[in-house]
């Protein structure tokens, strides 16, 4: 009865899988029939602008109300070497994805920096607290399954906002979902049936990523007339330079175009 | 000396070369002018607008006064417009690029007006597609915290360096004014960002 049930939930997910490639690859080839819309979203294909705006509204007041002020609070009650051991921390956790995606993007030496990284802070680092790698000339270089997807040719889809996590987009978001399946927290603390672990750990760690860009954030809305639309091209910048730094040879092609219009 | 085989010659020009090399491309490195030109601007900066005691009308005319000498505002404020340039009227665009220089300095004047004490070094350059412009990296060095990755993108106008692009952290700031100026204009229009510009004068 068991060993059904569970054969029947891998063929689920095998097909759930199939089928979200498939729609991938629909979605971000398609898309080039809609490139005149590019220009129009200061290049960035956006066709949910309406449904995105709205969850980003959202996102807005619910950090407004309460998250910016408990990572306010979290800055301003913890001394700077703490907040720094809990992100090395939370890091290494995270070392076997980047591990693994490293060996997806056929980066030998990334994965073997990160490797040598994951053993190095959990050994010297006294469980990942201290970057004691990063001391030795092995720095931190995030690598996750969206960017994988880059390198294996996938195009970023369009843009989408997601409730309470923000910013992404078609290809990030479906990286985000193979992440978390492979997330090796996360198997360890459902198996062993404690799934608070797992929660906490997300909560810590949007906890640190939000309270390191309170003044970046505090920028941006002060100094966008649309924050919304200033948001959306920092964040596909942002990720286009991460999969060029990844695969510099690549997607030349799609390296932004600076200074095409009105320009001399 | 005669002794010595060719192909230790050799070796020994390679050894030498190679140990020339790295002192060759120091030396290049430090007499950038790019480079120098952003140490200076920067330096300049530090001193004049990070005084705690500066009124905030002082500490934006140094800033207003910076900027023209160190940032191409009319080249950097025409990209930013993207197409809409092509199709705005002459008064619009004098209004447009006075308006966005108002708002480059009160942003300026309100991140210098916070300074805690970061300190500002630069780095290397790399040059671009476009022979007179050259890419000079710099970082922000903040307490508690990984340095900020500062990139300034600078135009050489016949001996003359202007800053025409920042980008901190692979982003570059003209180019998200752009989507923001952009997204403003398909809804209300060149009017409308011209009338948004100004409400944020007040």
């Amino acid at each position: 009865m068991q060993n059904k049930r569970s054969m029947m939930l891998k063929i689920a997910s095998k097909t759930a899988m199939v089928f979200m490639c498939a729609f991938l690859l629909a979605a971000t080839s398609g898309c080039s029939s809609a490139r005149s819309d590019l220009r129009a979203t200061g290049g960035v294909y956006d066709p949910l602008e309406p449904m995105n705006r709205g969850v980003f509204a959202f996102n807005n007041a619910l950090d407004r109300a309460v998250i910016e002020p408990v990572a306010r609070v979290y800055n301003f009650l913890t001394p700077d070497f703490f907040r720094a051991g809990v992100q090395n921390f939370m890091r290494n956790l995270r070392a076997p994805l980047v591990v693994a995606n490293n060996i997806l993007q056929g980066d030998v030496k990334g994965a073997g920096v990160a490797t040598a990284r994951f053993v190095m802070n959990t050994v010297g680092g006294i469980g990942g607290l201290f970057d004691f790698a990063a001391a030795h000339g092995l720095p931190y270089e995030p690598e996750d399954f969206g960017q994988t997807l880059a390198v294996w040719g996938f195009g970023e889809g369009f843009y989408l906002v997601l409730p309470v996590l923000g910013p992404s987009s078609l290809r990030d978001s479906a990286g985000l979902a193979v992440d978390t399946l492979a997330d090796p927290v996360r198997l360890y603390a459902f198996n062993r049936n404690e799934e608070w672990i797992y929660y906490t750990r997300g909560a810590v760690e949007g906890l640190d990523n939000r309270a390191r860009m309170v003044g970046a954030v505090n920028d941006m809305r002060r100094n966008s007339l649309d924050y919304y639309a200033a948001v959306r091209s920092a964040y596909t910048q942002k990720r286009r330079s991460l999969v060029r730094d990844t695969n510099p040879e690549a997607p030349k092609a799609k390296a932004v175009q600076y200074y095409d219009e009105g320009w001399e | 000396m005669t002794t010595f085989s060719l192909t230790r010659r050799v070796m020994m020009l390679g050894m030498a070369f190679a140990m020339l090399m790295p002192a060759a491309a120091m030396a290049q490195k430090k007499t950038d002018p790019a480079v120098a030109f952003v140490q200076k601007m920067g330096d300049a900066a530090l001193t004049e607008l990070t005084d705690k005691g500066l009124k905030g009308a002082e500490r934006e005319k140094r800033v207003r006064d910076l900027l023209r000498k160190n940032f191409d505002v009319q080249t950097i404020g025409r990209a930013a417009l993207g197409t809409h340039w092509r199709s705005a009227t002459e008064a619009q665009r004098k209004e447009y690029l006075s308006l966005f220089e108002d708002m480059i300095v009160r942003t300026y004047a309100q991140r210098f007006g916070e300074y805690t004490g970061q300190q500002f070094k630069v780095n290397s350059s790399k040059p671009t597609t476009n022979a007179r412009d050259t890419i000079v990296s710099s970082q922000v060095i903040q307490q508690g915290g990984p340095p900020l990755l500062i990139e300034w993108r600078v135009r050489n106008n016949d001996g003359q360096y202007k800053v025409i692009d920042v980008f901190i952290e692979n982003i570059s700031m003209m180019i998200t004014q752009r989507s923001d100026f952009d997204a403003v204009i398909q809804r209300n229009g060149i009017d409308g960002l011209l009338d948004s510009l100004r409400k944020r004068q007040k």
